[in-house]
């Protein structure tokens, strides 16, 4: 699978208008008939770049994506996309929706499904196959979707986004389920798809967050509890592990977890200085590593 | 007028073609049990020795009790694309949560429009090369009781499931909305029956096409009611 080259067909969208395009919530409050799950929530994007949508369960996430799809009104406050209310059509045909659930009509082949959605997106048989072949999904075509794994019905689920280009990517966990190389594909094109697009990505895999990101939103409780850029969340704590030789009477014997010595840090910016003094007295280092995420204080 | 700022909105084409499909493909057992009783109603009544009294009067009254039955399909669909989260990405792609009612709608009605066609061309068939005579009341029944109300109660019975299955926490079994929805669905064909029985023989096929009209004014009011009261997050996947 390439990336860039192998991005969806063009929507028609005037070029001129990438990296221009616009999420502005202003005020929302949103959830399931009386019940409020987001609370009071207000940001704006306009930068390409990969939004990580961020929060332990129930926080909102899904909800955020659900109303930022224009599919829950929110019961207050609004939701605009280019200036345009997402509840109207013009905004929703701007964006991509990807919820956690495969979203497969029953009772349908893989290529029928795809058939299915292209038709709602007003896309031919050309880009249908491309997307086949961007997913390599070849093999699974004239099987019924009901019949597959759950990695292969998220493979199918996934294609519909790359049906036709759009300006906002809105992907609730799309690795979920996935292998880990086809996990690496799929976060390689939705990479591909941040230098012109919005992309808001959901996961719980916070070292997938880490390291596709370059913004964060963090949700706690329905509310914003962090939104800027990743780079400048500073951990309260840095844990590393070290796999290492001699290392006995140097690092306690208290902190070893299996083949690696727990050792916390203030920052990543300490490990060489750390690393050094160990070498100086003797310590042969195998391997270093992150033991803990960052990310995981937006969780507490 | 079109919107500056917005631009003309798309027509989103029309699903229906392949959600009748794919209800035939969900709904099979449904619509093979529906049709099949019909013509097994209709090889036994032509079997038995009363066959030129009783196929003409027994054989239109039955019919839509199968109908009902038959075309399950429909709302079988309809509670499926819901739990799958189809109708999550439809609405997101900007498909209006009152179009989803009536796709129900319409697969359903293609349901009845297969097991009536069915029932009728291989009753009437059978019957007439049995040299029974179907003409008079044969063909009044079928076309101001069987028909109408084989539609209207497929159609009430979709309704109802719908509704109830769009308000509640998915389940499956008897004790679902699919499970009991055709029971409550065959109730107003057999009330008509019972009523029309009690008015003079003249004025019989006043209660069934009357009936018939009532019971879809009420799948019309059922649904206006429901497009204005109900949520969209009652079209979203529990799951």
């Amino acid at each position: 699978m390439t990336t860039a080259d192998a991005l969806p067909a063009s929507s028609g969208l005037d070029s001129s208008r990438r990296g221009r395009h616009r999420i502005e919530a202003r005020g929302v409050s949103s959830g399931y008939l009386t019940k409020r799950v987001l609370q009071d929530v207000s940001f704006v994007i306009e930068e390409p770049a990969i939004y990580v949508v961020l929060g332990p369960n129930g926080a909102g996430k899904t909800t955020l994506f659900r109303t930022l799809a224009g599919i829950l009104r929110p019961h207050e406050g609004t939701v605009e996309i280019d200036g345009i209310d997402v509840g109207r059509q013009a905004a929703q045909t701007r964006l991509h929706y990807l919820s956690h659930i495969d979203g497969i009509p029953d009772a349908l082949r893989v290529d029928e499904a795809l058939k299915f959605y292209a038709r709602v997106e007003g896309v031919g048989a050309a880009e249908t196959e491309k997307v086949v072949r961007l997913l390599g999904i070849e093999d699974l075509r004239g099987r019924f979707f009901s019949e597959l794994s759950q990695g292969q019905k998220k493979r199918v689920s996934i294609a519909r986004v790359f049906l036709q280009e759009r300006a906002i990517y809105l992907l609730d966990e799309p690795t979920s389920n996935l292998d880990p190389k086809l996990a690496r594909e799929i976060r390689d094109l939705v990479l591909a798809l941040s230098k012109d697009d919005l992309v808001l990505y959901s996961s719980h895999n916070l070292f997938e967050a880490k390291e596709i990101g370059k913004y964060v939103l963090a949700l706690r409780a329905g509310r914003v509890g962090y939104f800027g850029l990743l780079s400048e969340l500073r951990p309260t704590k840095y844990v590393i592990g070290i796999r290492a030789e001699g290392a006995e009477g140097v690092l306690p014997a208290s902190t070893k977890q299996g083949d690696y010595y727990r050792h916390e840090l203030s920052g990543p910016e300490e490990v060489p200085k750390f690393i050094a003094e160990l070498v100086a007295k003797g310590v042969q280092i195998r391997e270093v590593k992150e033991m803990e995420n960052p990310l995981e204080d937006l969780f507490a | 007028m079109v919107d500056p700022v917005a631009g003309p909105e798309r027509r989103i084409p029309s699903l229906r073609g392949t959600t009748i499909r794919r209800t035939i493909v969900i709904g099979k057992l449904y619509l093979a049990i529906g049709t099949g009783i019909s013509l097994l109603l209709s090889l036994i009544l032509l079997a038995g020795p009363h066959r030129e009294s009783t196929f003409p009067v027994t054989f239109p009254l039955e019919i839509p009790l199968f109908a009902v039955l038959g075309s399950t399909g429909g709302l079988m669909t309809f509670t499926s694309d819901r739990t799958k989260g189809v109708f999550e990405y439809l609405i997101a792609y900007g498909i209006r949560p009152r179009s989803l009612f009536i796709d129900g709608l319409v697969s359903t009605a293609a349901m009845v429009a297969i097991i009536l066609g069915l029932a009728l061309l291989v009753g009437v068939g059978a019957a007439t090369s049995r040299g029974i005579d179907l003409t008079g009341d044969f063909t009044k029944t079928v076309a101001l009781y069987t028909i109408p109300m084989s539609f209207a109660g497929a159609l009430f019975t979709s309704t109802i499931g719908m509704i109830w299955s769009s308000v509640s926490t998915p389940r499956t079994g008897i004790n679902s909305p699919i499970g009991i929805a055709p029971m409550v669905g065959i109730a107003p064909t057999i009330l008509v029956l019972i009523v029309a029985e009690t008015v003079p023989s003249g004025d019989f096929y006043y209660v069934t096409v009357g009936a018939a009209l009532a019971i879809i004014a009420a799948v019309v009011g059922l649904l206006a009611m429901s497009a204005r009261l109900m949520g969209r997050e009652r079209f979203l996947s529990p799951l």
